[in-house]
């Protein structure tokens, strides 16, 4: 675990009891076509937001489970963070929103050939929840499903 | 969790995740665990080269035909682990300018000039902006701020019917915080993250406000308020 071995004593504690869900097995879908010619789409458990748009809520027990819309075409200029944890540093993405939400990056692969297409909206979750229920129940399948109306065949997750 | 719930739903996910640990026990279909710290996702900020190795070797994890699949990315640069406000006094101060007798609203105006310095030079990107008050206006935030730890039925006409004072106060500092250290970044352009951190905790009168108003909200009796004391320093 070099990873954990960097962080403080009480922030390993803290990571290692987090109440993640556990499972034995995997559920898998497996890739239809290459990425070159897959329509790709990005999510993000980064707690981004388009400016003006409702941020995300930081004292609800559990966690806020909903999500918000970014469209692809959205200045970076216009996305801010209203994420709950500060166990993160934030200069990252006060620099360089890509850190995170490689926005700009996907669009250069997608002018390089390198992924297929890129689906018009992108979308957003608060991470560090405590209670993932309604994401189980709720809005990831409803955001499955409208990455599935928009063509979407693979997804690329980003936390911060 | 999400990649399961999307390939439950007959979409192929690839991503990544900062705690290997984590993954372990959820088992997502296919995830590159990466050594970066927290906020650093994919390796470093304005370093696209970096982003692109992260990004392909996210990406190669689709080519498997069964999973799951964790794998680990090579160790690089690894940031700095950031401080949080009660262990900025322990480090070296980085900077003597603070005096004691500066007060938040006033040292906020006197970096105005290099917030705006700073958001010109990244064609008006910035962080700032979940208050949705205009920074010009952000010395009423402070005395907001300055109120309601005082006891004063402080409360705000931007703030939305529909988000408490508690909640509204966290979007009050992230919005102080973040003009704080993006005219840090203009002032100090060579500076080291941990350097921020240091800076704004140790030698500002807005570390210092934000510190008073997190042990304020701690001591609450109300349980909201403590969750979002958490939030904003410790």
């Amino acid at each position: 675990m070099p990873r954990l071995e960097h962080l403080s004593e009480i922030v390993r504690k803290q990571m290692l009891m987090w109440p993640c869900l556990e499972y034995d097995d995997t559920p898998w879908t497996p890739m239809a076509k290459p990425l070159s010619k897959s329509k790709l789409g990005l999510v993000t458990t980064a707690g981004l937001h388009v400016r003006g748009d409702k941020p995300f809520i930081p004292n609800q027990p559990g966690g806020d489970t909903s999500y918000r819309v970014i469209a692809r075409n959205t200045n970076v200029q216009d996305i801010v963070q209203s994420h709950a944890s500060i166990g993160f540093d934030h200069t990252g993405i006060y620099r360089d929103i890509n850190v995170t939400f490689p926005i700009e990056r996907l669009n250069e692969l997608e002018s390089q050939g390198k992924i297929g297409s890129l689906s018009e909206n992108y979308y957003s979750y608060m991470g560090a929840l405590r209670d993932v229920t309604g994401i189980i129940e709720n809005t990831g399948p409803d955001v499955a499903q409208r990455l599935k109306n928009d063509g979407v065949e693979v997804v690329l997750l980003t936390p911060t | 969790m999400i990649a399961r719930v999307f390939e439950e739903q007959g979409l192929t996910t690839t991503g990544l995740v900062l705690i290997e640990e984590h993954a372990e026990r959820v088992k997502p279909p296919r995830m590159l665990a990466v050594p970066f710290y927290f906020g650093n996702t994919l390796g470093e900020a304005d370093n696209p080269e970096l982003q692109h190795k992260v990004l392909q070797a996210t990406f190669d994890l689709l080519t498997s035909d069964q999973g799951p699949i964790l794998e680990r990315y090579p160790e690089g640069k690894i940031p700095d682990v950031m401080i949080q406000g009660s262990e900025a006094n322990k480090l070296p101060q980085v900077n003597e300018t603070y005096s004691p007798d500066m007060s938040p609203a006033d040292e906020l105006t006197a970096l105005r000039g290099y917030y705006e310095q700073w958001v010109n030079s990244r064609n008006g990107r910035t962080a700032v902006g979940l208050t949705g008050i205009p920074q010009r206006r952000f010395r009423g935030i402070v005395r907001f701020l300055e109120s309601y730890i005082n006891e004063e039925n402080a409360d705000m006409k931007e703030r939305p019917a529909d988000i408490d004072i508690p909640q509204f106060v966290r979007y009050c500092v992230d919005d102080l915080k973040a003009f704080y250290y993006e005219a840090r970044m203009a002032q100090r352009p060579n500076g080291s993250d941990v350097d921020i951190h240091t800076w704004f905790w140790s030698n500002t009168a807005m570390g210092n406000l934000v510190m008073l108003l997190a042990e304020y909200m701690r001591n609450s009796p109300d349980q909201s308020v403590n969750t979002v004391a958490y939030g904003i320093a410790r």
